[in-house]
C-alpha cells in the first residue's frame, strides 16, 4: 500500500512541476520515486490499513508484481531523456501519467475485489489513451489515441457487464466469495456467462487474438517510449488481473473457459507470427511481436501448479526488459532517420556497437534463444504446460509460433549487423544513461537466463 | 569435480572474450595457440582416460553441480567414449580450421575467431553435457555463432537468404527437440540423463517423442527431405564456415541420436518409426549421390557427397538398434557410424580446404573451367588425392573400415537396403574421381596455370596433416574402434533392457 501512495505521490509531484519547468524536473522526481518506491516495496508492508484488506492485499505475489513493473518504468524513465528531447512541450504530464497508469498497475496488482479490479483497470486505461496521442501535430498518433480509447471503452463495457453478471449471480464482489461460489455451483448461467464477458474484456487489454485489432496501429502510432510502457507495464498488469481472477475467483469453472481461452490463444500465435513476418516496419513487427507474446504466455492457464504466477512473473519481467532493449534502441533510430523500417536500421552496428548488441540479444531472447532470460521463461511455459498430456497440440503450436517468430527477428539482427551505412556516422551519439539502461539490460537477461533461480532470490523472497 | 573437463569446457569461453577484444591484426596468432592449448588438453585426456572401464563406470571426469531449482536441471558432465571420440574430432579440426584461414586477409579478424571460438565453446558443451536441457542450451549456443560467421562473411550477396533459411531450419527442428525433452524431462521429474533413459513412456508417447526429437537430428544432419538448406549454406559459408558445419556441428546430431534419441524411445524404433527412418536414410544416400554427379559446383559436389555419407552412418545406427531390439544384439552400425563420424570430419574439412585451394588458382568454383593444375602443383595433387581417396573409402584410408562395418550393420537388418546404400562406395568414387580428374588433369587454361603456384607452407602444413589422419587410421582403425566399444554397448545393453 505504502508503494502505491509513494508512486502517487510522486507523479502528483510530477505534474505540478510541470507549472516551473518543461519536462527535466518531472522525470527527476519520477526517478527518485520510482527509486524510492522500489526500496520500500522490498520491505514487509506497514499494516496500518487493515480495513482496506477485503479490497487491496499488497500479498507476495502483488510485491512481485509491483517490483518487476518498477524497475521497467524506471528504466524507461531512463530512457525518456533521451527520447523526449525534441517534444515541444506537455514532457512533464507524460512523465506525471506514466506514473499515474502505473498507479493503476499496482492497483491491479493487490486487488482483492471485483470493484478494485475495475479502478485498477480504468486507472491504468485513461492516461494511456491520452498518452497514445501525445504527438499531437502527428496523425497516426491521434489516429491511436481515438481507436485505443474507443477499443478500451468497448473493452470497459464488457468488463462492467460482466462483473454485473457475477455479482447478479453471487451477490459479491469478493474475490473469494466469487471463488467459493464458483467451486459450489459450476454450472450456473449467468456466472459462466460473466466470466466469459470478464474473458473478452480481459482479453481487450492485454491484445489477445481476436480482440488483438487495436494493438499494431496503437503501437505503431503511439509515441515509441509509451509504446514500449505499453508493451511492458501495461502488459504485465493486464496479464495478472487476467491470471488472478481466473486462476483463483473462477478456479472452479475451469473446464467452461480454458477452452475458449485455448482457442483464443492458438489464434494469437498463429496470426500473430505470421502477420509478423508480414512487416516492413520494426515498429510494426515489434507490435504483432508483443501481440506473439500474448499467445505464449497464455500458456501459463494450460497445466496450472504451485510455481504458476512465480512462472508468470519471470516471463513477463524477462519480456519487458528485451522490450526495453528493443525499443531503445527504436527510439534511437527514429530520432535520427525519422522512421523505423528495417532500412532505417542498416549500419547501426558500426555506430552505436552497444545498442545493436543491446537489442540482438533481447529479440534473440524474445525468440527464446538459449542462455538468454527469455529461454528460460518460455521453457518454464512450455514445461508446465506439458505437465499433463492434453496439451501437446497446444505446445506444438506454441512451437511453430516460435520458429515462424525467429525470422523476423532475424532481418532485425541482419539489418543492424551485416549492412554498412553512413548516414549514422554524423549523428547524434546515445547519452550515458542510454549506455547504462543497455548495460543492465544486457546483464539482466543474461544472468538471469544462466541462473534463473537469482530471479527468486532478488525478487520473489523479500518483502 | 574434474578440473580438467572444467578447464576443457572454460578455455574456449574465456578464450573468445580474449580473442573478442584482442587487437585484430595478431587476433588469428592467439585463436590459434588457444585451440593448440585446448588440443594438447584433450590429448592429454585421452592419454589418460580409462579404456576399458565396466559397463556402469563409462563416465569419467564427471562434474555435477546442482544448477536450478526451478528448471529442475543439474549442471552435469561427463565423459564416456563416444564423447572422448568426439572431443577429439572438435579439437583436432579446431586449430586446422583456424590455420586453414592464416592465408586469408579475413575482415574484422577477432570477431570472426572470437565466434570459432564460441562455437568451440558450444560444441564441447554438447559433446560433454548429460543433462537433457544443457544438451539443448548448448545444442542452441553453437548455432549463433556459426550463423554470424555463415552470413558475415559469406561469398555472395544471396548468403543473407540462405544463411537465414539455415538458421530458420535449425531453430525449427530445436524447437520441437526442446519440446520432446521437456516432454520426456516432465514425465521423469528431472532432466538428468539417467531419469530421461528411466522416463517409462507409453508407445504412443515414445512414437511422438521420437519426432519431436528426430527431427531436429533430421534437419542438423540432414536426412532427406530436410536437406534443401544444406547444399546453399555450405556453397556460400565461407570455407571455414563450411568446415565447422560438416566437419563438426552435424555429428553432434548423430551424437544426440546415440546418447539421446535411441535409449529413450526404444520401441517407437522397434515400430514402423525407426523403419521409417532408415528408408528415408538411404533414399538420402542414393538421392544425395546421384545428384552430387552431376553438380558442377564443386563445393555443391562435397555437400551433395558428405549429405549421402550421413545417409549411410544414419542407415547403420538404425539398423544395428532395431536387429537389437529384434533380439539379436548388435552394436556394429554405432561403432561404423562413429568410427566414421571421425573420419568423415576430417575428410571433409580436407575436401573444403581442396576446394578453397583451388578456387584461389581458377578463380571458380566451377569444376568445368578447371584442368591441368596437377602440372604446375604436385605437392596438391598427391595430397589432394590422398583426400580424396579416404573419402571413397579406399581400402588402407581412413574412410573405408567405417562404411565397410556400416555396411555389415546394414546387412544384418535387410539384404535388399544393402545393396542399395552399397551403391554409395560406387557413386561417391564417380563423384569425386570425376571432380579430381577435370581439376587436375585434363586441359587447362594456360594463362591460370602459367600463374598457380603449388602449395604455401600454411597450405602444405594442413593438407599433410590431414592426410597423415587419413593414411594412419585407414592403417589402425582399431584404437578408435576400442575407444566407442564400451559406451556404445552401454547404450545398446540400456536399449533391450
Amino acid at each position: 500500500m505504502s508503494v502505491l501512495i509513494i508512486v502517487f505521490l510522486t507523479a502528483v509531484a510530477a505534474l505540478f512541476s510541470g507549472v516551473f519547468e518543461k519536462g527535466k524536473l518531472a522525470r527527476y522526481i519520477g526517478i527518485l520515486g520510482l527509486m524510492i518506491a522500489l526500496v520500500v516495496s522490498f520491505f514487509p508492508q506497514a499494516e496500518f490499513l487493515n480495513q482496506y484488506k477485503a479490497m487491496y492485499n499488497y500479498s507476495d505475489n502483488a510485491a512481485l508484481f509491483t517490483k518487476i513493473s518498477l524497475v521497467t518504468t524506471l528504466l524507461l524513465f531512463f530512457l525518456g531523456g533521451f527520447a523526449f528531447s525534441n517534444h515541444r512541450s506537455h514532457q512533464s504530464e507524460l512523465y506525471a501519467l506514466m506514473l499515474f497508469a502505473l498507479c493503476g498497475g499496482i492497483t491491479i496488482f493487490g486487488f482483492q475485489n471485483l470493484v478494485t479490479l475495475f479502478i485498477g483497470i480504468e486507472i491504468l486505461s485513461i492516461p494511456l489513451y491520452v498518452m497514445a496521442g501525445a504527438n499531437k501535430t502527428d496523425l497516426r498518433s491521434n489516429e491511436a489515441s481515438i481507436k485505443y480509447f474507443l477499443m478500451g471503452a468497448f473493452a470497459t463495457g464488457f468488463l462492467l457487464f460482466g462483473i454485473a453478471f457475477i455479482y447478479g449471480s453471487t451477490g459479491s464482489f469478493d474475490l473469494m466469495n466469487i471463488q467459493d461460489f464458483s467451486i459450489a455451483h459450476p454450472g450456473n448461467i449467468m456466472f459462466t456467462i460473466g466470466v466469459i464477458m470478464i474473458l473478452c474484456a480481459m482479453s481487450f487489454k492485454v491484445a489477445l487474438a481476436p480482440f488483438h485489432m487495436w494493438s499494431p496501429d496503437v503501437y505503431y502510432g503511439s509515441p515509441s517510449l509509451i509504446t514500449a510502457f505499453m508493451a511492458s507495464v501495461v502488459k504485465i498488469s493486464g496479464f495478472f488481473a487476467l491470471f488472478k481472477m481466473m486462476s483463483i475467483g473462477f478456479v472452479g469453472v475451469t473446464e467452461q473457459w480454458i477452452d475458449i481461452l485455448g482457442v483464443f490463444v492458438i489464434i494469437t500465435l498463429l496470426l500473430a507470427n505470421v502477420m509478423g513476418l508480414a512487416q516492413t516496419n520494426a515498429k510494426r513487427m515489434l507490435a504483432y511481436s508483443s501481440v506473439s507474446h500474448a499467445g505464449y504466455i497464455g500458456l501459463i492457464f494450460f497445466g496450472m501448479n504451485a510455481m504458476s504466477s512465480y512462472t508468470l512473473a519471470f516471463y513477463l519481467f524477462a519480456y519487458s526488459l528485451a522490450t526495453v532493449g528493443v525499443f531503445m534502441c527504436l527510439i534511437y533510430v527514429e530520432k535520427i532517420k525519422r522512421e523505423a523500417s528495417y532500412e532505417a536500421f542498416k549500419g547501426l552496428a558500426k555506430s552505436e556497437p552497444l545498442l545493436a548488441v543491446v537489442t540482438a540479444i533481447s529479440l534473440l531472447s524474445m525468440a527464446g534463444i538459449p542462455l538468454t532470460a527469455g529461454f528460460m521463461g518460455k521453457f518454464s511455459l512450455f514445461a508446465q504446460a506439458l505437465g499433463n498430456d492434453d496439451n501437446v497440440g497446444i505446445v506444438l503450436v506454441a512451437v511453430l509460433g516460435s520458429a515462424i517468430s525467429i525470422a523476423y527477428y532475424l532481418r532485425l539482427i541482419i539489418a543492424m549487423f551485416f549492412f554498412k551505412e553512413t548516414t549514422f556516422k554524423t549523428a547524434e551519439k546515445a547519452t550515458i544513461t542510454y549506455n547504462i539502461v543497455a548495460v543492465f539490460v544486457i546483464a539482466s537477461l543474461v544472468v538471469f537466463g544462466v541462473f534463473p533461480d537469482l530471479f527468486a532470490k532478488v525478487f520473489a523472497f523479500a518483502g | 569435480m574434474s578440473y580438467l573437463l572444467l578447464t576443457l569446457l572454460l578455455l574456449p569461453l574465456v578464450g573468445s572474450g580474449i580473442v573478442f577484444t584482442w587487437k585484430n591484426a595478431s587476433s588469428k596468432y592467439v585463436a590459434l595457440a588457444i585451440a593448440l592449448v585446448q588440443m594438447l588438453l584433450t590429448f592429454y585426456v585421452a592419454a589418460d582416460f580409462d579404456f576399458a572401464p565396466t559397463v556402469d563406470s563409462v563416465l569419467q571426469y564427471e562434474i555435477n553441480y546442482p544448477w536450478s531449482q526451478f528448471i529442475k536441471s543439474t549442471l552435469h558432465f561427463g565423459i564416456d567414449g563416444m564423447s572422448l571420440l568426439l572431443l577429439l574430432l572438435t579439437n583436432i579440426l579446431m586449430p586446422i580450421i583456424i590455420l586453414s584461414s592464416f592465408n586469408e586477409n579475413v575482415s574484422y579478424r577477432n570477431t570472426f575467431y572470437g565466434l570459432i571460438l564460441l562455437m568451440q565453446f558450444g560444441l564441447i558443451g554438447v559433446f560433454t553435457s548429460l543433462d537433457g536441457l544443457l544438451f539443448y542450451i548448448f545444442w542452441e549456443v553453437t548455432l549463433i555463432p556459426i550463423w554470424f560467421i555463415a552470413a558475415l562473411w559469406g561469398q555472395e550477396n544471396k548468403r543473407f537468404e540462405f544463411t537465414t533459411k539455415f538458421f530458420v531450419y535449425t531453430f525449427v527442428g530445436s524447437l520441437f527437440m526442446l519440446a520432446g525433452l521437456i516432454y520426456v524431462g516432465i514425465h521423469s521429474a528431472s532432466f538428468a540423463l539417467t531419469d530421461l533413459y528411466n522416463a517409462n513412456l507409453g508407445d504412443t508417447q515414445q512414437v511422438v517423442v521420437f519426432w519431436m526429437i528426430f527431427f531436429a537430428f533430421a534437419v542438423k544432419l540432414p536426412v532427406f527431405p530436410f536437406h534443401t538448406w544444406q547444399p546453399d549454406t555450405y556453397t556460400y559459408s565461407p570455407t571455414q564456415g563450411s568446415m565447422l558445419l560438416s566437419g563438426i556441428m552435424l555429428k553432434m546430431a548423430i551424437y544426440g541420436v546415440l546418447r539421446y534419441l535411441l535409449p529413450i524411445t526404444p520401441s517407437a524404433i522397434l515400430g514402423i518409426s525407426g523403419q521409417i527412418v532408415i528408408i528415408l536414410a538411404i533414399v538420402g544416400i542414393v538421392h544425395g549421390a546421384l545428384i552430387a554427379i552431376i553438380q558442377t559446383d564443386m563445393k555443391r559436389i562435397i555437400a551433395y557427397s558428405s549429405f549421402s555419407h550421413v545417409g549411410l552412418m544414419v542407415a547403420g545406427i538404425f539398423a544395428s538398434a532395431v536387429v537389437t531390439l529384434r533380439g539379436t544384439f548388435n552394436v556394429e552400425g554405432a561403432e561404423g557410424a562413429l568410427v566414421q563420424t571421425f573420419a568423415h570430419g576430417i575428410n571433409v574439412v580436407g575436401l573444403f580446404y581442396c576446394c578453397d585451394i583451388l578456387y584461389k588458382r581458377f578463380k571458380s568454383r566451377d569444376i568445368r573451367q578447371m584442368g591441368g593444375l596437377a602440372k604446375v602443383a604436385p605437392k596438391f595433387a598427391v595430397l589432394f588425392l590422398i583426400i580424396i581417396l579416404g573419402s571413397m573409402g579406399v581400402p588402407l584410408t581412413n574412410g573405408f573400415i567405417g562404411e565397410f562395418i556400416l555396411i555389415k550393420s546394414i546387412f544384418s537388418f535387410n539384404v535388399l537396403a544393402t545393396v542399395i546404400a552399397g551403391l554409395t562406395v560406387i557413386l561417391c568414387a564417380v563423384y569425386l574421381l570425376r571432380f579430381y580428374g577435370k581439376a587436375m588433369f585434363g586441359k587447362g587454361d594456360d594463362a591460370v596455370l602459367s600463374t598457380a603456384r603449388d602449395l604455401s607452407a600454411v597450405e602444405f602444413s594442413v593438407l599433410a596433416s590431414i592426410a597423415v589422419f587419413v593414411i594412419v587410421m585407414g592403417i589402425f582403425p582399431q584404437p578408435i574402434i576400442d575407444m566407442v566399444g564400451s559406451s556404445v554397448q552401454f547404450i545398446y545393453k540400456s536399449l533391450v533392457s
